[in-house]
């Protein structure tokens, strides 16, 4: 029971990651149509980002802010360089050019900032908190807050300011949002910004347990997209779901079968669902967007 | 239309520039890196030597410091006036620590560079992938990577300068001995250095006097090690040892101390890096682990010729990069003055088999991983003299108590 409880609180703590990176995935997709495969590299920027601005000086709750910041902007120049001279043209391109995006980034990293692994501090120092017999670490505190914030944060914005609600529309159908005057390729730079922010939100909560480096984006990115999938592309509480859902079961999997298949038990749910319900778990009747 | 067309063509444009981008700079990675040394007066051509290490990829952490080593020491003996009047010129190829590309490199470095003898790998994966054209070419080969396999299926051409698992696994076993552990829990990595730390330790255990009442595997890249730890936890076991080389060994201290295992933990030579103590933090405090002598030089004995060398090298090295050498950085120091004292040794002509019989007759050279005493049985040349334990105090290593 009490070990139980304690897989269940690391899956938990993983699967508030995958969610983060599935929203950033979640995003694009409902603005472009296709996947950015670049958005587990935003997830390391916000990481050696965060340690640079670290061994600057700054504090930490600055150099997480700025880090954050940062790499939106990443995903800003990143979109107004490489996406939007596709616009209009096939997600298919879209993910190519995210493709090599991915590469560049992660060399530039490398350059940037050494092969070595980078170390960012807890959020705040203490031992780990007891529940129901399970330890959670302090900094899992963090992941799980700073989740629940961002979803409630994105959730409002969507259905309350005039910038949620246009994103939403051109997600919907972006000529007709661009007939109503919205700036449709605005929107998409904005979706690269902002599933960036979140990207990098993860890399920067999860330093803290793992330390970062310029390699550690693409593992994640691909359980990200899983998460996406698995819960359903294009609906923000769907991955949010597919995320916690994918971190619980590859943690039973571990604590009941053995750790070395996790990935795998993952992968095989993820194909069932995707054989018997292709909309993803939480996903309603496939919507075709034109 | 035309404006579409114009659009669609910059678009591919900037794919395709993306593309070229994002090659050139993964590609030129290795290009870079074969860079001249040794150029000057020289008497004939200069000692072509390849080596193999990981830039990128997992043990980029562990390839970049061998680099610097190589080029340091190439640098002093070229200066120094070179091998019997010929300088001697190191290319570096990248592996990605990736095997595959090992082979790709070896086979460049064979074929095209002509090298007399490779230095590499630095990880044990691509070090044994490259064995069939070292075997093929019959030129020497010094591997900087651990793995016991690289000299128990034994190559007559194939050297290696760290000591093997089957070296400090029974050190490691015996000191838990002598400390009243009895029940060990491992974790060990999938890969390479995990597989062959584990098979040591199952091994020599029973022999030792220690069982292993539990053993965990991970996957390279796992972050979260709560299964694994929460059932050494419930095995009954003394003491924690964690078998990896990799970065997920400061996330299992640190979650091993959240957990609230509640035993001392363990760790291996490939732990012998400073940010694997920065990346554990508080929970690296009271982690032993067992590595050379290089760590703390004052080990070798301040009256010993170790000593000088050892200190010489830290100075040096820390002049350089502004940062002491790690062990890796030492395995590729002894890795190239093997080479190179050999290669002064050979009368006649230097070639690839005349330099393998001069390594493998090294007796007592006096380098940085220990003492090297090379045989036509035994080509790690290291033993459990040349080995310590550490452990972590104050956020730095310190000599773990002796008994």
């Amino acid at each position: 029971m009490e070990a139980l409880a304690q897989f269940i609180v690391a899956g938990l703590k993983s699967g508030a990651i995958y969610a983060l990176l599935a929203l950033g995935f979640t995003i694009v997709y409902a603005s472009t149509g296709a996947i950015n495969f670049a958005q587990g590299e935003f997830f390391m920027l916000g990481g050696v980002i965060g340690v640079w601005l670290l061994s600057l000086g700054m504090p930490i709750p600055l150099a997480v802010l700025g880090a954050i910041v940062l790499t939106a902007a990443i995903g800003v120049v990143f979109e107004i360089l490489a996406v939007r001279p596709i616009e209009g043209g096939d997600p298919l391109r879209i993910i190519m050019v995210t493709i090599g995006g991915s590469v560049l980034l992660r060399q530039l990293a490398l350059h940037a900032f050494g092969p070595d692994e980078l170390t960012f501090p807890a959020f705040t120092r203490g031992p780990s908190i007891r529940l129901l017999g399970a330890a959670i670490e302090r900094q899992t505190v963090w992941i799980w807050g700073l989740t629940l914030l961002a979803v409630l944060a994105l959730a409002a914005m969507y259905r309350y300011t005039g910038f949620g609600k246009a994103m939403r529309a051109t997600s919907i159908r972006s000529e007709a949002a661009r007939l109503v005057g919205i700036d449709a390729a605005g929107m998409v730079t904005a979706s690269f910004g902002l599933s960036a922010a979140l990207g990098a939100m993860a890399g920067l909560v999860v330093a803290p347990l793992t330390q970062t480096a310029f390699n550690v984006g693409s593992a994640i990115g691909l359980k990200g997209f899983a998460a996406a999938i698995l819960g359903g592309l294009g609906n923000p509480v769907a991955a949010v779901g597919g995320g916690l859902i994918l971190g619980v079961l590859e943690s039973l999997t571990a604590g009941y079968i053995d750790p070395l298949y996790k990935d795998a038990v993952a992968l095989v749910v993820l194909l069932l669902v995707l054989f018997i319900r292709p909309q993803g778990l939480f996903g309603g009747a496939a919507r075709e967007k034109v | 239309m035309r404006g579409r067309d114009l659009r669609l063509l910059m678009a591919v444009l900037v794919a395709v520039l993306v593309a070229a981008l994002a090659v050139t700079m993964a590609g030129c990675t290795p290009a870079q890196q074969t860079e001249t040394q040794g150029e000057g007066t020289t008497q004939g051509e200069p000692i072509k030597i390849g080596a193999i290490v990981s830039l990128t990829g997992t043990y980029a952490g562990l390839g970049d410091p061998e680099k610097k080593a190589i080029e340091m020491e190439v640098d002093r003996i070229n200066k120094a006036g070179g091998i019997n009047g010929r300088q001697i010129e190191v290319i570096f190829e990248d592996d990605g620590t990736d095997e595959t590309k090992a082979v790709a490199a070896v086979s460049k470095l064979i074929e095209q560079d002509k090298v007399v003898a490779i230095i590499g790998a630095t990880g044990t994966g691509p070090t044994m992938a490259v064995r069939g054209d070292v075997d093929r070419a019959q030129i020497p080969q010094v591997s900087m990577a651990g793995g016991t396999v690289i000299t128990e299926t034994f190559d007559d051409l194939v050297f290696q300068t760290p000591w093997s698992n089957k070296i400090v696994m029974p050190y490691l076993l015996k000191y838990m001995k002598d400390h009243d552990i009895t029940k060990i829990g491992v974790i060990s990595d999938s890969g390479g250095f995990g597989k062959d730390a584990l098979a040591v330790l199952q091994k020599s255990a029973p022999g030792a006097g220690v069982e292993i009442a539990s053993s965990q595997t991970f996957n390279p890249g796992d972050t979260d090690f709560t299964a694994q730890l929460t059932k050494v936890k419930d095995s009954g076991a003394n003491a924690l040892v964690i078998a990896t080389a990799g970065k997920e060994a400061s996330a299992i201290a640190k979650a091993a101390k959240d957990l609230n295992i509640g035993m001392p933990v363990y760790g291996t030579h490939g732990n012998a890096r400073t940010e694997f103590i920065e990346g554990a933090g508080d929970a690296a405090e009271g982690f032993r682990f067992p590595a050379g002598k290089i760590l703390l030089p004052e080990t070798y004995g301040t009256d010993t010729e170790a000593y000088k060398v050892a200190t010489d090298f830290v100075n040096r090295y820390t002049a350089a990069n502004g940062k002491a050498p790690d062990t890796f950085a030492g395995h590729a120091y002894d890795a190239i003055n093997l080479i190179a004292e050999a290669a002064k040794r050979a009368q006649g002509d230097l070639t690839p088999a005349a330099l393998r019989d001069e390594i493998e007759k090294t007796a007592g050279w006096v380098g940085i991983g220990g003492t090297f005493t090379f045989s036509p049985e035994d080509h790690n040349g290291l033993s459990e003299n040349d080995i310590v334990m550490y452990e972590v105090k104050d956020g730095k290593w310190v000599l773990a108590p002796e008994n």
